[in-house]
């Protein structure tokens, strides 16, 4: 895979489930598939002549333009799933995402508050779940979701061992 | 009742039995006036209580509002019967409610800061507030209401002598007042003049210049007629920011920083030293004609919750000048980690380009902040990061390694256009969000890596929660204008009321 610009050299990082591209396409479905059969109502209107006013140009470039978008962000949907990366290190946590805007975060595992496991509906047909970071600090917005349960589960372990370890007041 | 001699072992207490009174005194004043107004009115007018239609309202309203009254008066003696505190084994306890009841506990070594409020009524009674903020956002405060103000600091100084970990939680002993020298002291001259250049200030003049324009253009008079709220609300935004302003003193003790201030009601926070999560320093344009400076500063547990009052607890300094600046930030940071403290914090406050060692964004993207980009910068000292930004509205921000909490570094389109990436420095709920903006890509990406195992070094050095226990009592941390420090409570709150 590629490592972008902005992550720290010499990190191999660790994939999430390519699964993962799964749920975000249903979510993704769920999301948009309601947004433009919503903005699509006023053309079914216009065309049956119950509405006079959006004009015609006007109720098909807005569910147009929506589905568009829609369509893009659908496209970009593996790439972002591919883009999501951890790596453990000795005394803290790498995660990375997003290809547009890239973030790569280093939570310390002595800063490590609690840690959460998430399971969705979705996630739970697919055997995977979202592992949550929390700091003293509410901008640590550290979510790794698409695990393998197993992982998942090790991984929790994993850190609340090494948070234990090195466990420092704030 | 014996409370005043046996304030710390580890039996329960109550609050002082006023307290209800002074906490609840505006339902007592509003049920008096809802119920007795007719009786009341009528005796203004010269007319007996029984008047000409006896039967009428006039008893049943009087009835009706003893009857109440008396169940506020009971609930009240009901509350205070069941709100009791305790201080034992390292922990305090407040156990509140007889219907509903609520045991609150917070470890004492968890202690972020302590505040002893006096609103004014329990100033005019002696009564004060012990306000015990442990480190979680917003609601776990602890609150003690009402104790005798000598009860109160006896107390406070009981639990931060446990939390420093210099007196053992077993110990009956109490714990003698920590001594205290005042090094900063506002004068009330000062606070007018800065609210009166303030941003708030500047766009009142502003808003007054267009309406003025307004109405002349427009003919029209009633138009001033809708300023008057607008009058009023800043007004009382001026009179508060004065109110708590008045009187600021900053002062030292092993306990910490002692800051106090307030003109109607009083407050005295303390917070202990390393528990500054973050810092920044800033300058509004019209300041500059003055040289103030204000800071303010993130401790865990004030949060952004209760904005009016957090914006004032949050302060650590309303307005000041330079040398009054490095000498908070020396309380703060007891070890700049710098060979040159001053120059390095001079370049901080109001320094361009790369003096004093200071990393620029790179001349390739000026563009993205055409006025900043000689200003946006970031320089770490062995101790604590420092970011600087802004050429009219000038800030400096400070963290300390050991108080990271986690890192992120982030990189849009456009700034990956030109080679630059944003660093954000997570801490604890408040008004600074340190931020490092536009810094170049390499630099910022070695920044991260360096910052990470800074904090790591940092974190590994601080051993202890508890601040006095884990050094030698020869080497009490004495910041750098202590070393004459008297022995005996000296400047401790002055009685007012």
């Amino acid at each position: 895979m590629h490592t972008a610009a902005i992550d720290p050299p010499g990190i191999q990082w660790l994939r999430v489930s390519p699964k993962y591209v799964t749920v975000r396409l249903v979510e993704w479905a769920i999301g948009n598939v309601i947004m433009v059969g919503l903005f699509s109502l006023p053309l079914l209107f216009v065309e049956l002549g119950w509405w006079r006013w959006p004009s015609l140009w006007l109720a098909v470039t807005v569910p147009a333009a929506l589905l568009l978008l829609a369509l893009w962000r659908l496209v970009l949907i593996p790439r972002q799933v591919r883009a999501i990366g951890y790596a453990e290190r000795d005394d803290d946590l790498l995660i990375r995402r997003g290809i547009f805007f890239q973030r790569t975060m280093v939570v310390p595992y002595g800063r490590m508050q609690y840690v959460d496991v998430a399971v969705g509906p979705v996630e739970r047909l697919l055997g995977l779940c979202t592992l949550k970071l929390h700091t003293a600090s509410a901008g640590t917005n550290a979510h790794l979701p698409g695990l393998p349960a197993a992982e998942g589960a090790r991984l929790r372990e994993q850190l609340s061992a090494r948070g234990e370890a090195r466990l420092a007041g704030l | 009742m014996t409370q005043e001699q046996t304030a710390v072992d580890g039996d329960w207490h109550r609050v002082h039995p006023a307290s209800p009174f002074v906490r609840g005194w505006v339902a007592l004043v509003a049920i008096v006036y809802f119920f007795g107004r007719d009786t009341f009115e009528r005796a203004l007018q010269g007319r007996g209580n029984i008047g000409d239609n006896f039967n009428e309202r006039t008893p049943w309203l009087l009835a009706g509002g003893g009857v109440v009254l008396l169940l506020a008066l009971g609930s009240f003696v009901l509350s205070w019967y069941f709100t009791r505190y305790q201080l034992a084994e390292g922990y305090v306890r407040v156990n509140t409610g007889f219907l509903f009841k609520q045991q609150r506990q917070a470890r004492l070594d968890r202690v972020q800061a302590i505040d002893i409020v006096q609103p004014l009524l329990a100033r005019i009674f002696g009564l004060a507030e012990l306000k015990f903020e442990v480190a979680d956002a917003g609601h776990s405060a602890v609150r003690l209401s009402y104790l005798r103000l000598a009860q109160a600091k006896q107390l406070r100084a009981t639990i931060l002598g446990r939390a420093a970990g210099i007196a053992d939680g077993s110990e009956t002993v109490e714990v003698p007042e920590a001594p205290e020298q005042v090094v900063l002291y506002l004068p009330p001259g000062r606070l007018v003049g800065s609210l009166i250049l303030s941003e708030q200030s500047f766009f009142i003049v502003l808003s007054a210049i267009a309406s003025v324009l307004v109405s002349v253009l427009t003919e029209s008079r009633a138009f001033i007629l809708y300023l008057i709220p607008a009058i009023l609300g800043l007004g009382t935004a001026y009179w508060r920011s004065f109110n708590t302003g008045y009187n600021f003193t900053a002062a030292i003790s092993p306990d910490g920083i002692r800051l106090r201030y307030g003109l109607l009601d009083t407050r005295a926070q303390t917070v202990p030293p390393g528990r500054i999560q973050a810092l920044k320093v800033t300058q509004p344009p019209l300041w500059r004609i003055l040289g103030w400076y204000r800071i303010h500063v993130n401790v865990a547990g004030y949060g952004e919750h209760h904005r009016s009052e957090g914006e004032h607890r949050t302060m650590l300094l309303p307005v000041g000048r330079k040398p009054e600046v490095m000498m908070m930030l020396s309380l703060v940071l007891p070890d700049p980690g710098t060979a040159d403290p001053e120059r390095v914090f001079t370049a901080g406050l109001t320094g361009l380009d790369s003096g004093a060692g200071f990393v620029t964004t790179p001349k390739r993207a000026w563009i993205l902040s055409p006025l900043g980009w000689r200003r946006n910068g970031f320089l770490s000292t062995d101790t604590a990061l420092l970011l600087r930004s802004g050429r009219l509205w000038r800030k400096l921000v400070m963290v300390p390694h050991q108080r990271t909490q986690s890192i992120a570094l982030r990189q849009g389109p456009l700034a990956r256009l030109f080679g630059v990436a944003d660093l954000v420095l997570h801490t604890t709920p408040g008004p600074v969000a340190p931020r490092l903006i536009q810094a170049a890509t390499e630099e910022a990406v070695s920044l991260f890596d360096q910052q990470a195992a800074r904090a790591r070094k940092a974190r590994k050095l601080q051993s202890s929660e508890q601040w006095l226990a884990q050094l030698p009592p020869a080497a009490m941390p004495a910041p750098p204008t202590t070393h004459a420090m008297q022995h005996s409570p000296t400047q401790e709150e002055p009685d007012h009321g």
